[in-house]
């Protein structure tokens, strides 16, 4: 037998009447708190604090571990002892595996760092071990205490306004904080999207201009100075698509109505679960993408793949986006890993100014998404792939050309 | 034997399942934190029973892919028992979904889980009143710290579909006997 909704409700009503009893409520102290958080004349302040404090925990710790040991370990010891065992030095498999070397003054010289050999066991173990490890970790276990505590959908209160206006509502932040750590989750996390016009919004923006956390890293330990700019003209790029495609996208984008959960304590052992499992993850899947994309790269270095894509591509490179046709090389590294991507515009940079690294790496963020991404965005509906790559080929040219259009006014570009 | 772990978002749906299997599916503290269903194992006296964590959903009618995911994974294993899980302190709404499932004739077992957190708003729920009107087994639970659980495990066996005609017959009843008991005291 199936009751009506009215008479379900009405047996229910009779049911907990016979079984519950709600003493008085009092107002504790997790509620005040509760309340400070997500009131925004409070909570906007507490928020802007709690991102500050996100943001200088990572910044530190991922350059203490990095600079003040990988950099060393890999650098001094790593890179010179394996150019010395290596065999066949000057060699293609040498060039991939170790280090690619330069010409100077017709004779062949060995990098000096691990990040200019572009070798799959020296470049490539130095990103994803030496630089993004220590980055995912610390943005990780910052990210568990945020959900175990039961921030995340205070976050989404106090952002449901200024996500509107994009099409989409306040909890579409958890998607997009979870894409700060890796793209793939929040792709599957859009699935808590009520529409399908919301699913394409959030699905697309994530692709093209939420950086991953490996990124990010990065971005951190070899441009600091630089980062904050790439990552305004990613959120400016965020919220103008958005906009857009809001507008044009087709379908209904309702209100949200959420519980928003009590504080929690976390609990030590399911942080340290989240943590350990989310890293067992990066070394499974991420690293051994790192060391083919590196691979991959080399061989066509080795091939002259990509010096002649470069000269094929040069007029789109130095006339559309300003910048040199150099970049191809890092482009195609971007499909399979972003952050071997930025390692090696870096491992470039005395090619390009300021201006034209920052426009190189929103570009690298922008272009396509990594091999895993794209592999959990074709599961989500080869349609909705389909349609979010027609946009971000129109999102590459139009504000590729606009950066480097507004980097011409500044007189920078 | 299957088991489907089903409720609202964030009553704990995977606490339960990570206790159960020893698995690790990620637990957070936000709704939607699983948009897609994992299976485990559990040995229950002897038999190998397959425990599956499903999204959480408000009714058996989906306003979103996590909850399109959940009501079809009940739709597909229509031999499988259910425990559903319900947030203690919002126990109405809860009740709400259980009902929905055990009119589609599914053997239920409730879980009152957070109890914590209802004894903190002063709510007090009598779950063995609870589980005479419902006729199938309640059991109260903090499945983070694991109180409950075991009784919960052993109290599976239990679970059988009810005839929603017996259910409001005895919540009829029990109003009766208590208005008679009342009457009683008065005189």
């Amino acid at each position: 037998m199936k009751l009506s909704t009215g008479d379900r409700w009405d047996l229910i009503d009779k049911i907990s009447k016979e079984t519950v009893t709600f003493g008085a409520y009092k107002h504790t102290l997790k509620d005040a708190i509760g309340e400070l958080t997500v009131k925004p004349m409070t909570g906007i302040p507490v928020a802007i604090a709690i991102m500050y404090g996100f943001w200088s925990v990572f910044g530190s710790f991922a350059g203490f571990f990095t600079d003040g040991f990988f950099v060393r370990l890999f650098d001094a010891y790593w890179l010179p002892w394996l150019q010395e065992i290596f065999p066949g030095q000057g060699g293609w498999l040498y060039a991939i595996m170790v280090d690619a070397g330069g010409i100077e003054s017709g004779e062949f010289v060995l990098s000096s760092n691990c990040l200019e050999s572009f070798g799959v066991l020296t470049s490539g173990l130095f990103v994803a071990v030496g630089v993004v490890l220590p980055a995912i970790i610390i943005f990780y276990l910052m990210l568990a205490l945020l959900e175990d505590i039961g921030y995340m959908p205070r976050l989404a209160v106090l952002l449901d306004t200024v996500l509107h206006r994009v099409g989409l509502h306040g909890y579409a932040i958890v998607p997009t904080v979870l894409s700060l750590g890796c793209n793939v989750p929040g792709v599957a996390a859009t699935r808590i999207l009520e529409t399908k016009k919301q699913r394409f919004i959030m699905m697309t923006l994530l692709a093209i201009f939420i950086p991953c956390g490996a990124q990010i890293g990065i971005m951190q330990d070899l441009m600091p100075n630089l980062m904050g700019w790439i990552l305004l003209y990613l959120i400016i790029g965020y919220f103008i698509f958005g906009y857009i495609l809001n507008k044009i996208v087709p379908g209904k984008a309702p209100e949200f109505l959420i519980d928003v959960p009590p504080y929690r304590r976390p609990l030590l052992s399911n942080i340290g679960k989240k943590v350990g499992g989310r890293v067992r993850g990066f070394f499974v899947v991420a690293i051994p993408f790192v060391l083919l994309g590196c691979a991959i790269v080399g061989v066509l270095y080795q091939l002259g793949v990509i010096q002649f894509l470069g000269d094929a591509l040069a007029p789109v490179f130095v006339g559309w986006f300003g910048v040199p046709k150099e970049t191809a090389g890092p482009l195609i590294a971007a499909f399979l890993r972003k952050d071997l991507a930025v390692a090696q515009l870096d491992a470039i940079s005395d090619l390009m100014t300021p201006y034209q690294m920052i426009t190189a790496v929103v570009l690298v963020s922008i272009y396509f998404p990594c091999v895993a991404t794209f592999a959990m965005m074709l599961k989500e509906g080869w349609k909705e792939l389909l349609g979010a790559l027609a946009v971000l080929t129109v999102v590459v040219f139009a504000y590729g050309g606009l950066i480097h259009l507004i980097g011409i006014l500044l007189g920078v570009a | 034997m299957k088991i489907l772990l089903m409720g609202h978002p964030n009553v704990g749906k995977s606490v339960f399942f990570n206790r159960l299997t020893g698995a690790n599916v990620t637990e957070s503290n936000y709704p939607g934190t699983t948009v897609d269903y994992t299976k485990g194992w559990m040995k229950i006296e002897g038999e190998d029973v397959e425990i599956v964590d499903v999204p959480g959903t408000f009714s058996l009618n989906p306003k979103d892919r996590a909850e399109e995911v959940a009501v079809a994974m009940l739709h597909e294993n229509k031999d499988a028992k259910v425990i559903s899980v319900i947030d203690a302190s919002k126990i109405e709404r809860g009740l709400y979904l259980a009902m929905e499932i055990i009119e589609e004739g599914y053997p239920l077992v409730i879980a009152l889980n957070m109890r914590d957190v209802a004894e903190d708003k002063n709510i007090v729920i009598d779950a063995g009143r609870l589980e005479r009107i419902l006729g199938i087994p309640v059991v109260s639970t903090v499945a983070i710290a694991g109180e409950g659980i075991k009784e919960l495990i052993y109290r599976i066996k239990d679970a059988k579909p009810v005839n929603v005609a017996d259910i409001i017959a005895n919540a009829a009843n029990a109003s009766n006997t208590e208005s008679a008991a009342d009457a009683g005291g008065a005189a």
